[in-house]
């Protein structure tokens, strides 16, 4: 696992932003898996001329499990159109496009430098799966986030004011789970949607509820992972995603948040303005302004690129909606008591408005935002595109020539629904080693990661300084992974296994006779076949939660 | 078009008030599912247990399941895709011809109170079994239940799902999915992974001789398949694990001995809904576990010259 | 230098029935048009997981050409005409499955049976077939949204299941009686079945066209709406005509009756059986 190469990077211009390095030549020095200050022998990797970055980390990703699984199994068209993985020397055979499966994920993530990603969807009753594709998910670390906005168990003791009780069964879902952190997918509206209904108002209860709303499960959940000192804030999809005028939902849910920490995943899908489809159009001045005045928050892009995808999210209704509105192929499981998930294929358009317009919104937010360090590149993969088009995004933010040539493709229609064409801001060098490395490990609570200092893990990235900046990222020239060199010239050299990252945060061990009977009522397996065994996660980390 | 709108099983027990077997005979095949999922328990939204339900069940002949049903529709063999066509023309509001449907052995009156039952249902649930995906029209019957399913969520909460065999067949596919992105019919031949049932699955694969060796674990092709199927086993070099010996250990050139899976193999079940159950083996076997035999046999290739795929570009389908 | 493809054609001639499939998508006039003899021979093949070359198993005579000719019994050798754009592929002798599927132009002729998927998901051309075919003809691969998307097959002989299978545009005409699912999911296009089919004709079909000159067992989701002399069918017959299939006109001899359907969809697919004046 950790590696003992010892190496040497010398001549590379390093960008460090978690320790204020801005593109300073200097060397790195690794040894056990670990920078360290300096090592005698080794091997040498000349970077002259090159850029030194920090391993990617993915904050928001849907990379396995039952949901993914499901999708992949949806679009053998999918797996047809796009190349596929020749088994070799080193590398399993797999599939790639908007689903890759599990080996190719691990090739693809370190194929562009990313080093840890963060899994955002989890329920507890098929966490054994998720577990089983991530061991078999090579080279990156992974965490996962585990779903409990719509945990009946919760939300019936919400409904009932027992907070303090809710904060333990929640304590020991993560547990349970094996998860990193909490995830929050339309408070409540995926409970009603199990009576094929969503939520109607952030203030109104949820159907089937008498006085919890989405507000309280949002609040709640947020302070509850703050008083149970995870690491990663709550992790939260806002109610009606995707939907036109779903900005007022929005920034009620981030008034909602005054006073805790949270992450707001994939925020282009929450930042429309309109009454309808006819007049959808882009809201993101609006929530960024917001946002930037709420210091307690960090988000990330969930940017959508044109072509072809599949969308995949525990939110059941959304998708439906979707199904019926392209009229493409739809599937749904429900998990009982927990959460649910639908899947849809999907093409985004550029001569289609709504799609223009999403496609302006997730570029608006990373440029409109103006703390690097709390906004972070991704697509909410596969949503929105897949994860191996992050380099086509890093383009767009850094060659404003590039992007303005792109908004000339778009219907004229689509312009004065969009901020776009106005905002002239580019990315450095320097915001784009914070927004896909230093700021989601952070946000992450991983100070390990997404950082070159002394102690940190050894997962480097190593680039050509290309004009081009969608060809620099798409092609690392190395990339080191916890010591070991794990791409070399482009090339997968070695494909160690990686790390899975999770917490115990503490709770009451008695909560268990809480949740035992209520468990034994509902579910329909025995309750200690409930809890995911920790030997289940390959090479765990437990990450201390204070 | 199309699509798969499913859930676990414990939605179901906590929220099925329509319960519809079609093309099974869960009292025979399946008997816990009656009593642990689907019938008989109390639900969180149906409180009453087997009161609060109703159950249909849809088959071509009076099974045992029958008693247990508060409507059996009988209908005539190899009309059930022309049932759920139906169906989905009913539910829809649109015209069906009365003298074919007379055909499937039900009148129209008997079918537009099925698909009313189905609208009015606060969350039906249908269940498929093999005399259903396995009859004449296979995959497009099920598909027809599935799409029915998937259209009725425009009325109310509705949901299909396969009964499907033991032995954790749902495992293979759901394993299969994340190794190769399909679920089941995947050739490797070329380096990558191809999906075509019907070109690729075994029992074509086998009746055309389309291969010339055949590895078998956890199943017995020698007792369920086709005559011509299993004279393809019988020629080709075939190596059978399994804990005892099988029809297919008959036909084998070998047979390795293993050891069973979840009484002295520990690993993962996927339930019928994709539930991940551990498997804690119970007792100790004297015999290697079939994960140990194949990585033994992996170890004993890897020793050979190394053999890569071809070269030749891959196919993939143009836009 | 402008190279040009030599006008004498290329023979390959089988020499042994592969034991296990082999594919040779290779097999096309692009893709031998302008290479010699030599080069050829040395194309490869792929023999279930192992590569092998053209003249591995086969006797090659000629340069490469746009007439490429094939001798032997191919009906294990796959994907024979994929993706070709033009030129012509006579096989002398069985071929196997996906002859023609992507193609979009030039003409495959077959003297003998072919397999499933014939021309799945082509978008131009002529592929005809003396004796029997499979099943998904001119269907689209699974999952996907359409199956051919213009183009004509025409089968000599019987066919198999999901003939046209989402089938967009062009003509299928098939001379013997086909399984069930012909026309499944159908969004344009015709089928022409002169000898008609087993059962779920049109099912789900969309949009779109079946023609049968024998009786169909017609699922209750279709409605017979008039007696119906079409003209367009003039165009069709002039374009079968040529390959011997002779679309009867309303008349004397009798009249088509039109059915509408599939309302389960509900689709606007339209099924025309040819109904003879009882004598
Ligand atoms: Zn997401």
């Amino acid at each position: 696992m950790r590696g003992n190469s010892i190496l040497r990077i010398v001549g590379g211009r390093v960008y460090d932003p978690a320790n204020g390095v801005d593109g300073v030549v200097r060397d790195l020095c690794i040894c056990d898996g670990k920078i360290v200050a300096d090592v005698e022998a080794g091997r040498t990797i000349d970077a002259t001329g090159m850029v030194v970055f920090p391993g990617g980390v993915d904050v928001h990703t849907h990379v396995a499990g039952a949901a993914l699984n499901f999708a992949r199994a949806m679009i053998p068209e999918d797996h047809r159109r796009n190349l596929a993985f020749v088994r070799d020397r080193i590398r399993h055979g797999g599939i790639g496009g908007s689903t890759p499966t599990t080996y190719i994920t691990g090739y693809l993530y370190a194929g562009q430098g990313y080093t840890t990603v963060n899994e955002a969807a989890v329920p507890i009753l098929t966490a054994r799966h998720t577990h089983e594709e991530l061991r078999d998910t090579p080279i990156i670390d992974k965490s996962t986030c585990v779903l409990m906005a719509n945990n009946e168990i919760v939300l019936d003791l919400l409904e009932a004011g027992e907070y303090e009780r809710a904060k333990e069964v929640v304590g020991w879902s993560i547990w349970a789970a094996k998860a990193y952190g909490v995830k929050a997918v339309n408070p409540g509206g995926v409970t009603a949607w199990k009576w094929g209904k969503d939520v109607k108002g952030f203030r109104e209860p949820v159907p089937g509820y008498s006085k919890v709303t989405p507000a309280d499960i949002v609040s709640s959940l947020a302070k509850i992972v703050d008083e149970l000192r995870l690491p990663h804030a709550v992790h939260l999809h806002c109610n009606n995603l995707g939907a036109p005028g779903n900005v007022a939902t929005t920034l009620e849910t981030m008034k909602a948040l005054e006073g805790s920490r949270a992450h707001l995943a994939h925020l282009q899908y929450h930042a429309y303005g309109g009454d309808d489809w006819t007049n959808f159009r882009s809201e993101s001045v609006r929530i960024a302004e917001e946002f930037n005045r709420n210091p307690n928050l960090t988000t990330d892009a969930g940017a959508v690129l044109f072509g072809n995808t599949v969308t995949i999210t525990a939110d059941g209704p959304w998708q439906h909606l979707l199904h019926k509105l392209t009229g493409r192929k739809w599937g749904n499981i429900d998990v009982e008591n927990e959460t649910g998930c639908g899947v849809v294929p999907y093409v985004y358009k550029e001569k289609n408005l709504v799609n223009a317009v999403q496609w302006a919104v997730g570029l608006e937010l990373l440029l409109l935002i103006d703390d690097p360090w709390r906004i972070y590149l991704t697509t909410d993969h596969p949503n929105g595109a897949a994860f191996w088009r992050y380099p086509e995004i890093i383009r767009l933010l850094m060659d404003l020539d590039f992007r303005r040539e792109q908004i000339r493709k778009l219907a004229p229609a689509a312009l004065n629904r969009i901020f776009l064409p106005e905002l002239n801001r580019c990315y450095t060098l320097y915001e784009i080693a914070i927004i896909t490395s230093a700021g989601p490990a952070r946000a992450l609570g991983l100070a390990n990661k997404g950082n070159l200092g002394v102690g940190a893990d050894a997962d480097v990235a190593v680039f050509n300084n290309d004009k081009d900046a969608a060809k620099m990222f798409s092609y690392p020239r190395y990339v080191i992974k916890g010591g070991e060199i794990v791409i070399e010239e482009g090339e997968i050299r070695n494909t160690v296994e990686g790390k899975g990252l999770l917490v115990r945060p503490h709770y009451d061990p008695s909560v268990e006779d809480f949740i035992r009977p209520l468990f034994e009522k509902h579910y329909t397996m025995s309750f200690d076949n409930y809890p995911v065994e920790l030997e289940r996660v390959e090479h765990a980390e437990v990450r201390p939660c204070n | 078009m199309g699509g798969k709108v499913t859930c676990t099983l414990g939605e179901v027990k906590n929220r099925a008030d329509l319960v519809i077997y079609w093309g099974g005979n869960p009292a025979e095949c399946h008997p816990r599912h009656f009593t642990k999922y689907a019938l008989m328990p109390k639900g969180k939204f149906v409180p009453n247990g087997r009161k609060d339900r109703t159950m249909i069940l849809v088959d071509i002949r009076e099974t045992p399941s029958a008693k247990a049903a508060d409507i059996f529709l009988q209908i005539k063999p190899t009309k059930d895709f022309e049932m759920i066509t139906v169906l989905r023309a009913i539910i829809k509001e649109q015209p069906v011809d009365p003298a074919i449907v007379a055909e499937i052995g039900l009148s129209l009156e008997q079918l537009r109170d099925l698909a009313d039952r189905m609208k009015k249902a606060k969350f039906g649930v249908m269940f498929f079994g093999m005399g259903l995906s396995m009859t004449r029209g296979k995959h497009m019957n099920s598909a027809a239940l599935l799409t029915l399913a998937a259209e009725l969520n425009a009325f109310t909460k509705f949901v299909a799902m396969p009964m499907r065999g033991h032995g954790n067949v749902t495992g293979g596919d759901v394993i299969m999915r994340w190794m190769t992105g399909y679920p089941f019919g995947v050739n490797l031949a070329r380096g990558y992974p191809r999906f075509n049932p019907g070109e690729f699955s075994t029992i074509d694969m086998l009746i055309r001789g389309d291969c010339d060796a055949a590895l078998i674990l956890g199943a017995d092709p020698g007792a369920t398949m086709p005559q011509p199927a299993i004279d393809h086993l019988a020629r080709v070099p075939t190596i059978t694990l399994d804990p005892k010996v099988t029809h297919t250990s008959r036909i084998s050139r070998v047979h390795i001995t293993t050891a069973v899976t979840g009484i002295s193999a520990p690993g993962t079940a996927y339930r019928m809904d994709e539930i991940p159950l551990p498997l804690r083996p119970a007792l100790k076997s004297p015999y290697p576990t079939d994960e140990e035999v194949l990585r033994r046999i992996r170890q004993k290739i890897a020793c050979k010259p190394l053999q890569l795929p071809p070269t030749v570009p891959m196919m993939t389908d143009a836009e | 230098m402008q190279l040009t493809a030599t006008t004498a054609k290329t023979v390959l001639t089988l020499k042994q029935r592969p034991h296990i499939p082999l594919e040779a998508e290779v097999l096309t006039p692009d893709r031998l048009a302008f290479k010699t003899r030599d080069e050829i021979a040395a194309l490869p093949l792929v023999l279930g997981k192992r590569q092998v070359r053209v003249d591995d198993y086969f006797d090659v005579e000629g340069d490469g050409s746009h007439e490429l000719e094939i001798h032997g019994d191919v009906g294990r050798v796959k994907w024979i005409g994929r993706g070709m754009t033009r030129g012509r592929i006579v096989i002398r002798g069985n071929a196997g499955m996906h002859l023609g599927a992507f193609m979009s132009g030039g003409a495959i002729e077959v003297d003998g049976n072919a397999s499933d998927w014939v021309g799945g998901e082509m978008r131009g051309g002529l592929i005809r077939v003396t004796g029997n075919a499979g099943g998904q003809i001119g269907a689209a691969y699974r999952g996907s949204m359409s199956g051919m998307r213009d183009g004509t097959i025409l089968i000599g002989g019987t066919a198999g299941l999901e003939v046209g299978m989402r089938m967009k545009r062009g003509i299928i005409a098939i001379r013997g009686k086909v399984k069930d699912f012909a026309g499944l999911q159908m969004k344009g296009g015709t089928i022409v079945l002169m000898s008609g089919a087993e059962i779920r004709t049109g099912a789900w079909m969309v949009r779109g066209t079946i023609i049968s000159l024998a009786p169909l067992r017609l699922l209750p989701t279709f409605a017979f709406t008039s007696a119906y002399d079409p003209t367009f069918l003039n165009l069709y017959s002039k374009c079968l005509a040529p390959y011997g299939f002779a679309l009867p006109r309303a008349g004397k001899e009798g009249i088509y009756r039109r059915y509408m359907g599939d309302s389960a969809v509900p689709g606007k697919g339209e099924l025309l059986v040819w109904q003879p004046n009882s004598p």
